[in-house]
């Protein structure tokens, strides 16, 4: 009999304790992917600060070619060319040159794009202005229609290669340097472009530090970790062309306020796989949602940037019909006689898009059809994914600083106005110096042979600016609640699809609960009348 | 009150194991639905997809140990009853109204339970199960094969879980229809259910009439059957007391068709009844032959001087289970069998005794399913008073 016994209960515990096991099995599964020790995040194409082996940089001051007393930029030009032979000629192919590119535009074709051709809602544009604009151009001489690309001689190598920190390109002088900049010192300091040499440029796009994209300013030459876990001094140190590799001059990475197709773009993926969290749930988000959404959580963290440029208040003179400048209490303009009045923002909470890599753009020349005028639009949709699209990837939902504006345009025509803006002399229809819209409009339309009806207003536009830059620490990264929430989410206008945790059926969710109230309803009352029935029946 | 066993322990397992889940799948389901914040939505989501793989797993030993026992079955819809079952829990129940259905082995749920749980098993966990997976693992693009948009999905999958929520509490709150409050929930833990007598007498002969069965289906191809029968029978008397089982007429059937020898006999010793599967061990034509015959007839001397001790105790009131006897057929050949005798009682008095032969021609089967299935019967009616 005892045996008996043993024998089924033995087969009841192994019974037992075999499903058990496969049950505590998926759990404890889940946590043995868990490594105690957290290693380095895993990164490929990267080589960490503390491995980093400082490669030798030839010392330029050595080079006879470069010992004179150089009084031309040109010549100096000239002595780069002649060790870094066909240098020229990589240059003059990249866009960062051309200030154009020809790129596929949905519903246009092939046009050509770039900072040559392209109107933003920020300064406008660059023609019939080049000499100012030119500041920022990787050449010399560039004042008009007449600046010949085909010139080495006109390519500008120490604005990107300067590592003295003594060069710098003189105003409104069509790219050349300040003359107080000494060229042999520059010449014989020379090396790999540092983040000064980018920041010189994209961090004053607009006019003013951190104007255009909000991400990037003069804050990153310094920045703590919290401000950008890349670039930060104490961190990792990395420097712009750590992401934004370069190939024959060509960097990766792409502005999609000036270009339209997906491609050469710099992304966080190079290095950091698909896959970087340890949490495939997480990283399955990489399939529809950027990694800029969750690791950008706000832009412009140290500077304000400009979220408001309206061009329609412009031209307001003081007393003695000289241009006012206003500042609000941060010390940002507020108000400009030359540009009209601006809003500006710091610690901006990013507007979310689906964004798929591909671009669109008003042209000069397209007319307007909605308003506000879309500058440059983020192609994308939840629908978009990624097969037989315009792109090959899905769309993400991308973040995005969104500048809006009020910018002249022609009544009768339905299209942009570029204005003239920029003139060193009065009387030659510079709105800046003259302020008079109709003047810089027929003077910068004449200038690229376009058609001026004469009339203008004002009209509202938008521009968008996908942010990359400025990541924050992961401890600082969105998390689930962040999007998946009920009731002003961050993303609780992007509403093309369902997302859990924000979204239900309203009809379902009251059906429901009526469905669950109801039932415990019935069994209280039918409880309730067993239990009134029962006693009564005991007494 | 007597228990008798009902919950096998796998299926006690599944149960609370399928209830441990479904709480855990509600509460976090919900949670990730935005109703309320308890455990973050993150761990949230991974203790709901963990649960929604243990649930899977459980569901497959679930499905293998419902085809396997023929437990399935219990789930066949039936209208018979139902209306009956719906006016008891709708007035019955208030005026104390016995419930309508008893538990049997092959019947251990009332018509609503059975319709409900199909329900259940067979529409709202599958959907769940579906819509659930898909949720899972078709959000994202997946090479090949991707659902346009989630909203469908979850909407059922949110239906589903308002379903199983309002069946949990209509479901926990039946459980203290039974005999007293807490006794259905008791049962679930212990496997042991308690019944009142009567019930216990059908459930206790649903019982062997499935064992019947199965016995018949096991040694279809041996003519000779396993004392199971006897032991069953002997133990199901002890539990419910007096003959009340071998009256039942089901339960006559049911022997009929198995080939099991039945036999009455009157207090005198002339035999009274005699079915055809006993005609046949003994070897007569029919019934006419033997009925009015004293029993004596198929005796040797030292068995009927045996025997009649055993038929006096039988007489007193007890039920004995007598082993192997040697019988004589009609054409003077022996044949060996055992015997199980019980007293026929009216209004208090022994009139007549009858009882089981199993043939035992085929001796070592028999043990071998005697060891067996004993454990089984004793351990199912085990009085636990």
């Amino acid at each position: 009999m005892c045996i008996i016994f043993y024998t089924l209960i033995m087969r009841k515990l192994i019974l037992l304790s075999v499903i058990l096991s496969l049950f505590s099995g998926t759990l404890v599964a889940q946590e043995e992917t868990e490594p105690t020790e957290l290693p380095k995040i895993k990164v490929n194409n990267y080589t960490w600060k503390t491995d980093r082996v400082n490669s030798a940089q030839a010392d330029h001051s050595q080079f006879d070619v470069l010992k004179q007393e150089f009084t031309s930029a040109h010549d100096v030009t000239e002595a780069c060319i002649y060790c870094h032979t066909k240098r020229d000629e990589e240059i003059m192919a990249t866009s960062h040159w051309n200030w154009e590119r020809t790129e596929m535009l949905a519903g246009k074709g092939e046009v050509p794009v770039g900072k040559k051709n392209i109107l933003n809602n920020f300064c406008i544009g660059v023609a019939g202005s080049e000499a100012t604009c030119t500041r920022c151009h990787i050449g010399y001489g560039w004042k008009d229609k007449s600046f010949d690309f085909n010139e080495p001689r006109n390519i500008d190598c120490l604005v990107c290669h300067d590592n003295s920190g003594t060069y710098e390109k003189g105003k409104g002088m069509a790219g050349y340097p300040d003359p107080s900049v000494n060229l042999s010192y520059v010449a014989q300091n020379v090396g790999q472009p540092q983040r000064e040499n980018c920041g010189v440029c994209h961090f004053w796009g607009g006019g003013g530090n951190n104007v255009k994209h909000g991400d990037m300013e003069i804050a990153l030459l310094e920045p703590s970790k919290k401000l950008d876990v890349h670039m930060a001094i104490e961190g990792e140190d990395m420097s712009c062309v750590d992401c934004h590799v370069t190939e024959k001059h060509q960097m990766a990475g792409k502005l999609y306020a000036l270009s339209s197709e997906n491609k050469n773009r710099a992304t966080c993926e190079q290095c950091h796989t698909e896959a970087p969290h340890k949490s495939k749930l997480i990283n399955d988000h990489n399939m529809r949602v950027a990694c800029q959404t969750c690791h950008i959580p706000t832009y412009a963290k140290a500077n304000s940037t400009k979220m408001v440029w309206d061009w329609s208040t412009a031209g307001v003179l003081d007393d003695d019909g000289k241009p006012m400048h206003e500042s609000d209490a941060d010390g940002n303009h507020n108000y400009l006689s030359i540009k009209g009045t601006f809003v500006w923002d710091n610690n901006v909470t990013p507007e979310y898009l689906w964004f798929n890599g591909v671009a669109n753009h008003q042209l000069i020349t397209d007319i307007i059809d909605t308003i506000p005028v879309q500058m440059n639009s983020l192609d994308g949709s939840y629908n978009d994914k990624g097969k037989n699209q315009k792109s090959i990837n899905p769309s993400k939902i991308w973040p995005v600083k969104v500048h809006r504006g009020k910018q002249i345009y022609d009544t009768e025509y339905k299209t942009l106005i570029q204005p003239k803006l920029w003139s060193p002399n009065a009387g030659d229809s510079a709105y800046w110096v003259d302020f008079d819209w109709n003047e810089a409009s027929a003077a910068g339309m004449n200038y690229l042979g376009l058609p001026y009806s004469g009339n203008y207003d004002f009209v509202e536009t938008e521009m968008y600016w996908p942010l990359n830059h400025m990541v924050a620490p992961k401890e600082e990264a969105l998390s689930c609640k962040d999007c998946h929430t009920r009731d002003n989410g961050r993303l609780a206008s992007l509403n093309d699809f369902y997302l859990p945790g924000r979204d239900k059926n309203k009809y379902l969710d009251i059906f429901g609960i009526a469905m669950v109230v109801m039932a415990a309803f019935g069994v209280a009352v039918h409880g309730a009348i067993r239990v009134f029935v029962s006693k009564k029946n005991n007494v | 009150m007597k228990k008798v066993y009902v919950y096998k322990i796998f299926e006690r397992f599944w149960h609370w194991m399928q209830a441990l889940l479904i709480f855990i799948l509600l509460v976090t389901g919900f949670e990730i639905h935005s109703t309320y914040n308890l455990l973050g939505f993150e761990l949230a989501i991974k203790i709901h997809d963990a649960t929604a793989w243990a649930f899977l797993v459980l569901i497959v030993f679930a499905i293998f140990w419902h085809f396997t026992t023929g437990e399935w079955r219990q789930y066949i819809p039936t209208t018979k009853l139902l209306k009956e079952q719906v006016s008891y829990y709708l007035t019955g129940i208030f005026k104390g109204a016995p419930h309508p259905t008893k538990k049997l082995v092959y019947n251990k749920f009332n018509p609503l339970q059975r319709m409900i749980y199909l329900g259940l098993k067979a529409l709202v966990i599958p959907v769940q199960v579906i819509s659930g997976f898909l949720y899972l693992y078709f959000n994202y693009p997946i090479q090949g094969f991707e659902l346009g948009s989630m909203y469908w999905v979850a909407i059922i999958h949110t239906l589903g879980a308002f379903v199983l929520f309002a069946f949990v509490i209509a479901h926990v709150y039946l459980t203290t229809t039974a005999h007293k409050p807490l006794s259905a929930i008791k049962a679930m833990v212990t496997g042991w259910e308690e019944m009142d007598d009567e019930e216990i007498h059908e459930h206790i002969v649903s019982d062997i009439e499935v064992a019947l069965q199965k016995t018949k289906s096991q040694l279809q191809s041996s003519e000779g059957r396993s004392d199971i029968l006897d032991s069953a029978l002997v133990e199901a008397q002890k539990s419910v007391g007096g003959n009340a089982i071998l009256k039942d007429t089901r339960f006559r059937d049911a022997i009929a068709s198995t080939g099991v020898g039945y036999f009455c006999i009157s207090k005198e010793g002339y035999y009274r009844e005699a079915n055809d599967a006993w005609i046949n061990l003994y070897k007569y034509s029919s019934a006419d032959e033997i009925i009015g015959q004293h029993y004596k007839l198929s005796r040797t001397e030292e068995d009927f001087a045996e025997l009649e001790v055993t038929v006096n105790k039988v007489l007193q009131g007890k039920t004995i289970n007598h082993g192997e006897v040697k019988r004589i057929c009609k054409d003077g050949t022996f044949g060996y069998h055992t015997v199980t005798i019980a007293p026929v009682v009216v209004k208090g008095d022994v009139v007549a005794f009858e009882g089981f032969i199993i043939d035992t021609t085929d001796r070592r089967i028999a043990e071998k399913e005697l060891l067996k299935k004993k454990l089984r019967v004793e351990e199912k009616l085990k009085s636990k008073e």
